[in-house]
């Protein structure tokens, strides 16, 4: 039974201990209830650090492997596989630390049915973990649809004026992508013999080219949605608006990562030959995403509809970042998933931060804020500095790399092989700065417009603590990003070199 | 000699990343600790945090005259992803080492300057808390500066070079809640950011160029590799520079992109000094000259940068003649005279551009400064007017409308702000290039080089060098001479000893600042080209200007004559203009002259107006377009709630009315008129007649051994 | 010697034989048990049923390793009967917690129920013995007759009777269809029994177009009980109709029955003639699937939604059966259907022991409206309720994933991709439903009246947490399932 005591295991699973003390409290003990779920997150979050501790960065492979069978009838073999390589180690870490933040915002924000709200964030984290390090498609599928229901709850029960609209149709639009993976996932299944992912690296790639191709669009439209990308994003507005703050810093920073990190662990981990066929195609789809965003996000009258369509745009980058199937563009995007999560995450802090003060989003409502909340002023203009990509900040590293990698995804052994789509998505750089600055002068800038405002208190220590630990992190990574290199660099080189193999190879 | 004494001397190398550390450390302690702190303090940490960098650059200087060779000075790993590998490294050669003693050097005055200035700008603006906040950002600008200027590849640089874009948008915007409208500063500060953006989007197609090219950032290394490349594919190679001139058009505002140069006098006078005169503005050339030898081998793009170059300098000269706002003017001479480095630097006069980017560093930060020192004598002025019951009456309450920057309510200033009259004076000779002031002998380096390369540009750039003079003249008589025109010029006071001692200081610099690089010329002995010399060793030699008589002697003619007619325009015709009742005085003598011209000068040639028509409106309107009409209302509203749902509530519908009842229904009774069975089924659904549920087994029982038979 | 014969049959069948005399026995010993006390009959019934259970547990393993034919072959006890008998029994019990304080409340409580409950039990047991198409009739009207008369039971409720005639008329129509059925292959082959058909096929004596129109007349029939598209009309009314508790029963007791006779017959009797039946099975399944999910959409009554929805069910199941002919699935398919009527059991129990509560007298509580709020006000209720759901919509970690899971991977193997990826697309579609249910017990605010018995309760609650419990921790079910059918060929 060691594999109960697996770092992996304790890592995906302890928030179920929370989920338990839990149970056992009372509706009105809100206090209590807030204590706990912050308190487990926070020791998951100290196990996450343990198994990066033990975490190997010279090793290309998958680490701490557990592989336990699991279900074994009718010719399939399940097991119950965990692991961690380079590819996830980051993930995990951003999960374990955007949980707790979260949980903190949640702390004066939420008032309602409290006990409820921390079980169905707990039972979120439990199943973002476990998309990361499961390794077996079966355990995978499980926690990839597990994480759809607390959301759903979360959303519908603690959202704003439409959740359940919003509710419904973020069930619906991420299961209509999940149902066609499932399949996917069944078809390797039965004619691979095997759900174990490593198994399937060596195999699948030899599939022949149009079930290939078939089957990287099963998966990658499941993928697409959730990431989202253009035009499959119009969920994601709605669930941004509706959803509670800690909601949708959990939505951009990691849920929306869980698309991202399936098309880079599947879609090119199991069909190399596909990805590079298809690679142009995904790439436009990106580089749209990526102006498309920019463009509507400067259009949005409501703060949160523009930080929700500026992720379009930034996942669009993450996107065409690993469709340049280079080293670059993979590791940048990567570090730029991590990067999202980060200055995203924090932007809907922020807005969350000034709706619990004024109840509103509406841009037109705010105005000279810096005046009044000077650190809250600072700290935003740092955050979306950061998301516009300013050099010495974490956007710029991963935004950078990305372009770089897909400016040179013609080279051999590349996907794409025009400039033009850098040249184009590099634009989205310029567009950037004109949506955010734009946000960061209606909000902070020019005199201060509205009476209401005039009282705000600036930051409380809670709110400081929630955002520091993020800062730290933009800064961090923009100077010397290359810890975070480091621990992905040989799995993604493997990576790089298992697409060259299928690229020499040709489709099968 | 100076430097061959110290030659021997220890070397500093070392000490390189001191340059953006002190002022780092400057600022943190501002942030940390200056809130508890008197504004003097605050303002002394700023300072001596600059200050000392200057030290360290000359210390690099001296090291670097004992052994003149670039010396790499690493600092720490940057980004290493398989071959990209940019690391945070320092290189200390003689041409950043001349930057940074610029940037350090005249960062330090501005930066004394401003404890006089910001103390009275704050209180003027009514928030004196912000005092902080400005030298805070006055030192994050120079750490930024010397990332830029200090950086050994073309990464590191472009981190400097957003950086210092980043802190030009925060002095801009310094005070956010003013200027038009209350926004008019956070929109041009916008603006600054969002026009570098655009440049410095050139800038990266062409790192990304580079990497891919040469397959590092380096410069060392991509200089090397240039000539192969050049010989096996020129193309990218004028790719490369092509795309580099327009970050340098972004940054040190040449056509296209200078339109945000002028909005970013929004930001406080000692900024307008420092970053968008003296510094970061010639950063763009500084690139071009650090780049020298990709330009070398790509003449077309040479020729583009130079025209580019000697147009910006026309077009904006006369553009200068129009204003009536003091910094206006001055920063519309400095597009100008940035026009005429980037010319000079785009055919290979590099050693001239560097010279003429010192020199102007001087002059122009001066004339800035000392303009700031104009404007805050007219508030006071305008202050010691409000406040004395006898003169405020005579005010009749519009003195919220005085524009203490508009020279229309100046005049006369001679007498009242002495010091700053003559330095004001020296700047404006030296920008009018009069022998032998600074500004003399740098634009006459330039101008022998047009001459060689092409006789139209020259032409073109004298012209420039006329108006300049001419505007420079307007400037001075319309401010200093003459009577004054308001209460507020007839009462203002001279600043305080803290501003006009770095007056002074910059005066003196900028009136013998020509000795830094005197034409080879025997008289000079071995004072003469001691930029070149020293440049020599870090830049490779583009075109080396040769010292022709008749050349200087034109363009002092030309400077002379320009100013004389400015002297006769602004002097006694200005006056007596001025006699005319209101409704009948012309807004400005000239017009008798250029008439209509001068409305197109006025308003800048309409180019804003033009740039709003073909760029801002269209991209808003499409943006607004994007989201309410395709994302909200089809995308979102019509396919999504209407088709998607919609065809799925009607699939339902007809599944289970017509289907699951109507059919059966329709078997009944032997026919399908399902319209009409429609009611019916909807009666039944209640009681539903086991004989129609009957026969519709009976009609499954049928179709099913059909099929199986008639198969 | 014959009398030996049939105490080794009796033995064979001995949990039949079990629930039958005791139901007999049970019959007299109700007459002495006061009104008031009708308690003591549920009690006695479900001893019954769980004696039956331990015997059947207890034989489990011989059942597997040895299969015991009785009655000439007539019967046989093989794995897959005996964990059908697990199943019935299972279900049996769960019907009588679910009744009891029912049936109290809506002052139906009679003796008889639990009795006609056990005979139909035993009806379905023999169900899933029948190795011969004379007992499966057998079988049929002996499940049957009971549960025409307990869909009645709520007399004088007019359309609880008329739910009984109509399950009756239409009931003996199929049957009728099923014995002529019965009666074309005994034209075609000279025989009733599995075997002999089998026989018969192989030794090419058997005339083929009689004995398919004959196989596909007993699919017929037994489609009926199993209500497949287009022969589910009855189920709406019927199950809407009939007391809540009765209909729980229906939907899983009866529905089970069938496919057990389903199962069993064209595994083994018809597999030659899958060439033709094949196609049948597939476009019946799909169009089962299609329309029970939509037209669920539509309802608003939780007893006419939980019918179509049990219709979509029966259509997943079928599903499985639609590779039957391909040797190296049809073992898959049958243990894959039969692991699917399992979750589909708990769930199922779940979901109408949630609808047992809320329902008040003369039929109200049961629009979906009566829901709202249910999740707040009733966290275990609401809990229950959502399992019930996501395990319908086959979202994991429930018993309905990994019995979906299952199925499809059965289907795909048989190489129906198609009818996988209407499958999987119909279950998005009944997503739609499914969580509307959610949406109102947590989303809308109101106060539902909710008689929590305690039994059906603790059923509830531990129904619910089974669907998740033992969806994680599948494997034994699963290679019980897959024992159970190795014998079988």
């Amino acid at each position: 039974m060691n594999y109960l005591l697996h770092p992996l295991t304790l890592v995906t699973f302890f928030p179920l201990v929370g989920v338990l003390i839990l149970l056992f409290l009372k509706e009105e003990q809100r206090t209590a209830a807030r204590w706990v779920a912050l308190v487990t997150s926070l020791i998951t979050f100290g196990i996450a650090l343990a198994v990066l501790v033990q975490f190997d960065p010279q090793n290309p492979d998958l680490q701490m492997l557990i592989n336990i069978p699991w279900i074994q009838v009718a010719g399939w073999n399940i097991t119950y596989a965990m692991g961690v390589d380079g590819l996830s180690i980051l993930l995990l870490l951003l999960t374990a630390l955007l949980t707790p933040i979260s949980i903190l915002s949640t702390w004066t924000a939420v008032q309602d049915r409290v006990k409820d709200f921390m079980i169905f964030f707990l039972l979120l984290e439990v199943g973002m973990v476990g998309v990361f390090l499961a390794q077996d498609l079966f355990l995978f599928y499980i926690f990839w649809e597990f994480t759809l229901v607390p959301m759903y709850f979360l959303i519908g029960i603690w959202g704003g004026g439409r959740r359940m609209y919003a509710a419904v149709k973020f069930f619906l639009y991420t299961m209509a992508g999940s149902v066609l993976m499932l399949l996917a996932i069944l078809w390797l299944g039965i004619n691979q013999g095997t759900f174990y992912v490593p198994d399937l690296m060596v195999t699948a790639p030899n599939i022949v080219a149009n079930i290939q191709i078939w089957l990287f669009i099963a998966f990658a439209a499941a993928f697409a949605i959730k990431v989202p990308m253009w035009p499959l994003h119009s969920w994601l507005p709605d669930a941004h608006v509706e959803a509670p703050t800690a909601g949708s810093v959990i939505l951009a920073g990691v849920l929306l990562k869980m698309g991202s990190y399936g098309f880079l662990r599947f879609n090119l981990g199991f069909f190399p030959a596909a990805s590079l066929k298809l690679a142009p195609w995904l790439a436009i789809l990106a580089v749209i995403g990526i102006i498309y965003g920019a463009m509507v996000s400067y259009a949005q009258k409501d703060l949160k509809k523009l930080v929700a369509f500026s992720s379009v745009s930034h996942m669009g980058f993450v996107i065409f970042g690993l469709f340049a199937l280079n080293l670059q563009g993979i590791q940048g995007s990567i570090l730029q998933m991590v990067n999202h999560g980060i200055s995203t995450g924090a932007l809907f802090l922020i807005v969350g931060i000034i709706y619990e003060r004024r109840h509103t989003r509406e841009l037109d409502q705010f105005g000279g804020l810096w005046k009044i909340m000077p650190i809250y002023g600072v700290l935003t203009l740092i955050v979306t500095l950061s998301s516009m990509g300013l050099p010495g900040l974490n956007g710029f590293v991963g935004e950078f790399t990305i372009l770089l990698g897909g400016w040179g995804a013609g080279q051999p052994g590349g996907s794409y092989g025009s400039v033009w789509y850098t040249a184009i998505a590099a634009i989205g750089v310029i567009l950037a700065a004109v949506y955010l600055l734009y946000m960061f002068q209606k909000v902070f800038l020019g005199p201060v417009t509205h009476e209401e405002n005039k009282s705000l208190k600036d930051l409380n220590w809670r709110e400081i603590v929630m955002l520091v630990p993020l800062l730290i992190l933009i800064f961090w990574i923009g100077l010397y990003p290359q810890p975070f290199f480091n621990l992905m660099g040989p799995t993604v080189e493997k990576l790089v070199a298992h697409l060259q193999a299928a690229a020499v190879a040709g489709l099968p | 000699m100076l430097f061959q004494a110290a030659a021997q001397g220890p070397q500093f190398f070392y000490l390189a990343p001191w340059i953006v550390f002190l002022p780092v450390i400057g600022l943190l302690i501002n942030i940390i600790i200056g809130g508890r702190l008197p504004e003097k303090v605050v303002g002394v940490i700023g300072s001596t945090a600059v200050g000392l960098a200057f030290v360290v650059s000359v210390l690099l200087a001296i090291s670097l005259a004992g052994h003149h060779e670039a010396v790499i000075v690493p600092l720490a790993q940057w980004i290493k992803v398989g071959n990209l590998d940019i690391p945070w490294a320092f290189q200390v050669d003689t041409l950043s080492v001349t930057m940074m003693l610029v940037v350090s050097g005249v960062g330090t005055l501005i930066h004394i300057y401003s404890i006089g200035y910001m103390h009275e700008d704050v209180r003027h603006n009514g928030d004196p808390k912000r005092f902080r906040r400005f030298f805070v950002f006055m030192n994050l600008f120079i750490a930024a500066m010397m990332i830029l200027v200090g950086s050994d590849n073309y990464m590191m640089l472009f981190v400097g070079w957003e950086g210092v874009g980043l802190c030009s948008y925060l002095l801009i915007g310094f005070w956010y809640e003013k200027g038009k409208d209350g926004i008019g500063n956070s929109l041009a500060a916008k603006k600054a950011f969002v026009v570098n953006r655009i440049g410095d989007f050139g800038f990266l197609l062409a790192a990304f160029t580079i990497f891919w090219a040469f397959g590092t950032f380096n410069f060392t290394q991509v200089f090397e590799k240039a000539p192969a490349m050049a010989a096996v594919a020129p193309v990218i190679l004028l790719f490369i520079t092509l795309f580099m001139l327009l970050g340098v058009t972004g940054k040190s505002a040449q056509i296209p992109l200078y339109v945000w140069l002028p909005d970013a006098m929004a930001g406080p006078t000692p900024v307008s000094a420092l970053i968008h005169a003296a510094t970061m503005v010639t950063a763009g050339v500084y690139l071009i000259v650090r780049s020298a030898p990709l330009y070398n081998l790509t003449p077309q793009s040479q020729f583009v940068v130079t025209l580019v170059g000697s147009l910006t300098a026309l077009f904006a000269a006369t553009i200068a003649v129009g204003q009536f706002d003091i910094k206006k003017v001055l920063a519309y001479s400095t597009i100008s005279q940035l026009g005429f480095m980037v010319a000079a630097a785009g055919i290979g006069a590099y050693y001239a551009a560097m010279f003429h980017l010192i020199a102007h560093a001087f002059f122009k930060g001066l004339l800035f400064l000392s303009s700031g020192s104009v404007i805050q004598g007219i508030e006071r002025g305008q202050h010691h007017v409000e406040h004395d019951p006898r003169l405020a009456k005579t005010l009749k309450g519009n003195s919220e409308h005085l524009d203490p920057q508009d020279m229309r309510n100046m005049g006369g200033l001679r007498t009242r702000m002495k010091t700053t009259f003559w330095v004001y004076l020296i700047g404006s000779l030296a920008l009018a290039g009069v022998f032998p002031f600074a500004g003399f002998w740098s634009k006459d380096e330039i101008l022998v080089s047009e001459m060689a390369y092409k006789p139209i540009l020259y032409v073109i750039l004298a012209l420039a060098a006329f108006l300049t003079a001419f505007y420079m003249a307007r400037q001075v008589m319309m401010v200093f001479f003459g009577e004054p025109r308001t209460l507020a010029a007839e009462h203002s006071q001279e600043s305080p000893k803290v501003m006009t001692i770095p007056l002074i200081i910059l005066a003196v610099l900028s009136a013998f600042g020509g000795l830094i690089n005197l034409p080879k010329l025997t008289i000079f002995g071995s004072i003469q080209e001691i930029t070149t010399k020293w440049l020599e060793h870090a830049v490779e030699k583009g075109y080396l200007p040769e010292f022709t008589l008749w050349i200087g002697l034109t363009s002092t003619a030309v400077a002379l004559l320009a100013i004389a007619l400015g002297y006769w325009l602004y002097g006694r015709r200005y006056q007596e203009m001025l006699k005319l009742p209101t409704a009948k005085r012309p807004e400005d003598p000239i017009i008798a002259f250029i008439g209509p011209v001068f409305t197109a000068l006025k308003n800048k040639w309409w180019v804003d107006e033009l740039y709003w028509l073909i760029i801002v409106d269209p991209y808003v309107a499409v943006s607004k377009w994007l989201a309410d009409v395709v994302d909200l209302r089809f995308w979102h509203d019509w396919f999504h709630d209407i088709v998607l749902v919609g065809g799925f509530n009607l699939l339902t519908r007809v599944l289970s009315v017509q289907i699951d009842l109507g059919i059966i229904d329709g078997i009944a009774n032997g026919l399908g008129w399902l319209a009409q069975r429609l009611a019916a089924a909807m009666r039944r659904l209640q009681t539903g007649f086991v004989r129609n549920y009957a026969l519709a087994v009976f009609f499954g029982l049928v179709i099913i051994l059909g099929y199986l038979i008639l198969r | 010697m014959s009398l030996n014969i049939l105490f080794t049959s009796a033995n064979a069948i001995l949990p039949i034989v079990i629930v039958i005399t005791w139901a007999t026995v049970l019959l007299v010993v109700d007459v002495f048990i006061p009104k008031d006390r009708k308690g003591l009959t549920a009690l006695l019934a479900g001893l019954g049923l769980l004696f039956a259970m331990v015997v059947t547990i207890l034989r489990l393993n011989a059942s597997v390793t040895q299969p015991a034919s009785a009655f000439n072959g007539m019967v046989v006890v093989d794995g897959f009967a005996s964990f059908l008998f697990v199943l019935f029994l299972l279900s049996g019990l769960l019907a009588i917690i679910l009744s009891f304080d029912y049936l109290k409340r809506t002052g139906l409580e009679h003796g008889e129920y639990y009795v006609l409950l056990m005979f139909s039990i035993s009806g379905m047991m023999l169900m899933a013995t029948a190795a011969d198409l004379i007992v499966v009739f057998l079988a049929l009207e002996l499940l049957s007759i009971p549960l025409y008369v307990l869909a009645g039971f709520a007399v004088p409720r007019p359309e609880s009777e008329e739910a009984s005639l109509k399950y009756f008329l239409l009931g003996s129509f199929s049957t009728g269809i099923f014995v002529y059925g019965i009666a074309l292959v005994y034209g075609a082959t000279g025989t009733t029994s599995i075997s002999g058909i089998v026989a018969a096929v192989n030794s090419g004596s058997a005339q083929q177009v009689l004995l398919l129109i004959g196989a596909a007349m007993t699919m017929i029939g037994l489609g009926f009980k199993v209500a497949i598209v287009p022969f589910h009309m009855w189920t709406p009314d019927v199950y809407q109709g009939a007391p809540s508790s009765v209909t729980a029963f229906m939907a899983v007791g009866a529905k089970a029955a069938g496919f057990a006779a389903l199962l069993r017959i064209f595994i083994l009797a018809y597999p030659s003639l899958s060439v033709n039946l094949t196609p049948v099975l597939w476009a019946l399944s799909a169009i089962t699937m299609i329309l029970g999910n939509f037209v669920a959409i539509a309802q608003t009554n939780i007893k006419r939604l939980l019918a179509y929805s049990s219709i979509a069910q029966a259509g997943y199941i079928f599903m499985a059966m639609v590779p039957y002919g391909d040797p190296q699935v049809s073992a898959q398919c049958v243990s894959s259907a039969l692991f699917y009527l399992v979750a589909y059991t708990f769930t199922s129990y779940t979901a109408w022991a949630v609808v047992i509560m809320l329902e008040q007298a003369e039929g109200r509580g049961l629009n979906l409206d009566d829901y709202a709020g249910l999740g707040r006000k009733y966290p275990l209720l609401g809990f229950a309720m959502t399992v019930a759901m996501l395990s319908f919509i086959g979202v994991p970690p429930t018993l309905g994933f990994v019995g979906k899971f299952y199925l499809f991977s059965t289907v795909l193997e048989g190489g129906f991709n198609g009818l996988a990826l209407i499958g999987l697309l119909t279950s998005l579609v009944s997503a739609y439903y499914y969580l509307r249910v959610v949406v109102i017990m947590y989303m809308r605010t109101g106060e539902p009246v909710v008689s929590r018995e305690r039994w059906v309760y603790y059923a509830t609650v531990v129904t619910a947490v089974a669907t998740v419990v033992l969806s994680i921790f599948s494997s034994p079910l699963f290679n019980w399932a897959e024992q159970a059918v190795l014998k079988m060929f």
